[in-house]
């Protein structure tokens, strides 16, 4: 065992020593192209590792610390705390839930606007697809802003349903309740998967469908049978990035309060007696969740991932 | 003595190899192609010489020199891509000027010389444009001075002319001959295109599958292929089963002396272009199968007397021939080309 | 035989207009707020259906001088302040995103797809990174260097993609390998070369990036503790605890800004990148 233990270590630090042959004085084109490439990914590397992985390292470990403020030994006390109290369960219910709701949501109309988009000859398209993309730019506090503009006390749908009706404004206003949530969310996704499913559809072989539509199919089948299987991987992908992104969300529903979810709470954490642990902890799970299905997802489906 | 060779030379890329154990000597002032299907390894044979691949075994020499794992940059090689490259962030003649900018020549001289090569190729007046708008001839032309302006010890052409249309093609295939010609500077031409490389290159070297097949002057290849490939790839061929014997060619249906002495005896394959056929009276009979227009003249396809097929041109003089047709034809000992490797 | 050429199925005949329906109503969910909050900015009351009192600056004023209540500070320290910080990310973004965009698009290399992924799908987001940051570097964050290399690894990936854009309409190999064989060593030819050919993506990626940082919000929020806040924080102070219509002329600030910068972009010719934000 011995012999094999240093055949490996000498092997080891001979693969290390070509390795830094080959990046101080390569000889061949191969060579010099790893030595570009080591030293074009090094800057961004350098940036990840330090305001990326270390902190983020940094953060799991007080997760399970014993000490308030100090890492110190270890526990997993908080984690446990998440997995029993039935208070996180909920939480944790809310978020998963309403994210998943607002992702259907956000890709049922992103799929026809894209479709419109890409199929039929609109007037002002560029104003279309200014007023289509303007929102991706808009942080979460601004589209619970938009919320509050409709559909707040003084909101102006509010103000038109109480003229109409004759009820009190404040009884309709439904803002910071989960439907005015609803909205602020799916005004940030709803752009962003449109963003997504429009570089797939760009990518659909119109051919192919015109085809269909010669053969006899309608519309419906021809996006069902022809569309449909060609845009999937795009919209695996888009439904991913939205959930992702929905997940995510935190100013939104700092301003308008409609459902306790994750990241809420995660900011209570730390506005209620600075429980930096407690909100790692939360943090952690919230980032290995995500980092966990997004990889698996990669890896087994054609989903075609860009932002 | 040889200016640019590859001397036994093998690329492989993970489990594929790309080049094997090629060697081409290109003299001084040659302009040498290197053909082949897509695939055969061309593309990378002319990335070695100009160092952007290094090889896995064998030497590449400039001048008797070894440059083998000299850097690109450091090699001076002219080099024009198919889609020309050129650096949109510059004019026409900041184009030409960057390659002597970077072998540190004076500021007048670059421009000098520049100026030299853009009238050289008549493009003078394009100096200040910026590339992306120019045409296609254009661009090539600019690519061309870019690439001669460091007075390179070779230029490497590869597929020049792909991008172009038929008609722009022919010009610019007379121009860069004379060129060529003109200038008296070692070139390298790589293109799919065997018709191009015949009527621009001294030799040709025919490549597939990674193997040189041969390498000749454009008639020695035309009319002595090495192989069965080489008579395929290079023009249209007729591949004919013959037994020789005793200086003897016996078709089954004719024979023929042979063309001077044969190493062969016994079963082989002789080549005969279609136009060395000729129609009009001779021992064989051909039935005709299939014709086709070409403008100068008819390409026709028949059966000889044993079920072969051959390809023959017809002179538009016989446009009235039509299939089933039976057309007498004839072999001269002299235009058949008896084919001695089977490779 | 009348059917022969007949209308076809309930998607022919309604698929079309229910299509347009949703186009039409996600517009106006999208567009009439944004139109509502900049045309009120200029009202002095909002009480009914629509707003009235116009035209007043008041809520103007109160927003650019400060009113010394609610949101005590003026937009301009904070739009200076952010501005300052989102420049400094984009400074590294450029750094670190030019680099790794061309690695990816020109070479092929082991791990290619993940490094790839890795580049332009954010790691965390604004408040995990957040969280995390507040943790590991406390003492960073009241000078701003925190804010600074925290937008820059969460905007990055905008920078890379703009830039890949760009680089996917040269072909950077061939220009490479021109700039090489006239003589030019390899860092050279990336300076002098690759990198003035992708100027528009760089452009286009260092507007987007700078806009995401300055209206970064999440990040900020859990990072920020003292001094002057940050263009979000300010918003969200403003939305918080400010009168409605001067929350609502604070937020057309933004859009003002969002206008500048979408306007720039066209002016840069890179559409696609605007849509890409």
């Amino acid at each position: 065992m011995a012999t094999d233990h240093v055949s490996i270590s000498t092997r080891v630090s001979s693969a290390a020593r070509t390795t830094v042959e080959v990046l101080t004085s390569p000889s061949s084109e191969r060579q010099r192209e790893i030595r570009r490439i080591v030293s074009l990914c090094l800057p961004f590397t350098v940036l990840l590792l330090f305001s990326g992985v270390f902190p983020l390292t940094e953060m799991v470990r007080i997760s399970f610390s014993e000490s308030r403020l100090v890492t110190e030994g270890f526990t997993t006390e908080f984690y446990m705390t998440l997995v029993t109290d039935p208070y996180y369960r909920n939480v944790a219910f809310n978020t998963l839930w309403f994210a998943a709701a607002t992702t259907v949501a956000s890709i049922g109309v992103a799929v026809p606007v894209a479709h419109a988009l890409e199929k039929y000859s609109l007037p002002a398209k560029s104003v279309i697809l200014t007023v289509l993309s303007f929102p991706n730019s808009l942080p979460g506090i601004v589209a619970a802003f938009m919320i509050i503009i409709l559909f707040g006390n003084t909101g102006v749908f509010t103000n038109a349903v109480a003229f109409i009706s004759g009820q009190s404004s404040t009884d309709i206003a439904f803002s910071t309740g989960v439907l005015g949530l609803f909205f602020a969310y799916i005004y940030s996704m709803i752009p962003r998967a449109l963003l997504l499913l429009r570089g797939t559809y760009a990518e659909v072989n119109t051919d192919a469908e015109e085809a269909a539509r010669s053969l006899g199919a309608t519309p419906l089948q021809t996006f069902r049978f022809v569309t449909l299987p060609q845009i999937k991987p795009g919209l695996i992908g888009a439904c991913i990035l939205v959930f992702r992104t929905g997940l995510a969300i935190f100013g939104t529903v700092l301003i308008l309060k409609g459902l306790l979810v994750w990241t809420l709470q995660i900011d209570r954490e730390l506005a209620q007696g600075f429980n930096i642990a407690q909100a790692s902890a939360m943090a952690t799970v919230w980032f290995v969740f995500v980092f966990g299905f997004t990889v698996l997802v990669l890896r087994y489906t054609t989903a075609e991932v860009s932002i | 003595m040889s200016e640019v060779s590859l001397d036994n030379v093998t690329k492989r890329f993970d489990s594929t190899v790309a080049v094997n154990d090629v060697s081409i000597d290109i003299d001084d002032g040659e302009v040498m192609g290197i053909v082949g299907p897509s695939g055969c390894g061309k593309t990378t044979a002319l990335r070695l010489v100009a160092g952007f691949e290094t090889v896995s075994e064998g030497t590449v020499r400039y001048d008797g020199e070894d440059v083998t794992h000299i850097p690109p940059e450091n090699r001076n090689v002219g080099l024009v891509f198919q889609s020309y490259a050129l650096f949109n962030n510059m004019t026409v003649l900041q184009n030409v000027t960057f390659g002597p900018k970077m072998h540190d020549v004076g500021k007048e001289e670059r421009r000098d010389r520049a100026c030299e090569l853009l009238e050289l190729l008549d493009i003078e007046e394009l100096a200040d444009r910026n590339p992306k708008t120019l045409s296609g001839g254009q661009q090539q032309r600019v690519g061309l001075a870019r690439a001669l302006a460091i007075e390179p010890h070779i230029l490497l052409l590869d597929e020049p002319m792909t991008g172009l249309d038929a008609k722009l093609k022919q010009t610019l295939r007379q121009e860069l001959g004379q060129l060529l010609d003109d200038l008296e500077v070692t070139t390298l031409y790589v293109t799919h295109d065997q018709e191009q490389a015949m009527s621009m290159c001294d030799r040709i070297a025919v490549m597939n599958d990674g193997h040189l097949e041969q390498i000749g002057t454009p008639s020695e290849i035309y009319e002595q292929p090495a192989n069965e490939f080489v008579a395929g790839f290079i023009g249209t061929a007729n591949l004919l089963e013959v037994t020789i014997e005793d200086e003897q060619v016996s078709f089954g249906f004719t024979e023929l002396d042979a063309p001077g002495p044969q190493r062969v005896d016994g079963t082989a394959t002789v080549m005969i272009r279609p136009d060395d056929v000729r129609v009009g009276e001779g021992p064989v009979s051909v039935e005709i199968t299939n014709l086709f227009y070409q403008g100068e003249h008819i390409q026709a396809t028949g059966l000889l007397p044993d079920g072969q097929k051959l390809t023959l041109r017809l002179d538009r003089s016989l446009g009235d021939v039509t299939t089933g047709d039976s057309l007498s034809i004839a072999f001269d000992p002299d235009d058949i080309h008896v084919i001695e490797s089977t490779r | 035989m009348a059917e022969r050429f007949g209308q076809g199925g309930l998607s022919a005949r309604f698929g079309r207009p229910f299509v347009t329906l949703v186009l039409v109503l996600t517009l106006l969910f999208l567009a009439f707020p944004v139109v509502m909050t900049f045309v009120s900015s200029f009202a002095s009351d909002w009480f009914g259906v629509l707003p009235t009192g116009f035209v007043t600056l008041a809520n103007w004023q109160d927003v650019i001088f400060g009113t010394g209540v609610g949101a005590d500070v003026a937009v301009g320290s904070s739009l200076a302040y952010s501005t300052g910080l989102a420049l400094a990310g984009v400074v590294i973004n450029l750094i670190v995103g030019v680099p790794i965009a061309y690695a990816v698009a020109r070479y092929d290399f082991v791990g290619r797809d993940w490094v790839n992924v890795f580049a332009i799908l954010p790691l965390a987001p604004g408040i995990i990174l957040g969280i995390a940051f507040l943790r590991t570097y406390p003492d960073l964050s009241t000078s701003g260097i925190a804010l600074v290399i925290g937008y820059s690894l969460l905007k990055a990936p905008y920078m890379v993609m703009a830039v890949q854009s760009s680089f996917q309409s040269m072909d950077l190999q061939q220009i490479e390998e021109s700039a090489r064989s006239l003589g030019a060593s390899w860092p050279r030819t990336f300076l002098t070369v690759i990198v003035p050919n992708a100027k528009t993506g760089i452009i286009a990626g260092s507007i987007i990036s700078w806009t995401l940082a300055a209206a970064e919000f999440n990040f900020s929020y859990i990072v920020y503790s003292r001094g002057t806040p940050p263009l979000a924080i300010f918003l969200f102070n403003n939305i918080t605890n400010a009168s409605f219509l001067n929350a609502a002329a604070a937020v057309s600030v933004f859009f003002l800004l969002i206008a500048l910068v979408t306007i720039a972009l066209q002016i840069i010719g890179n559409r696609s990148a605007v849509r890409r934000v």
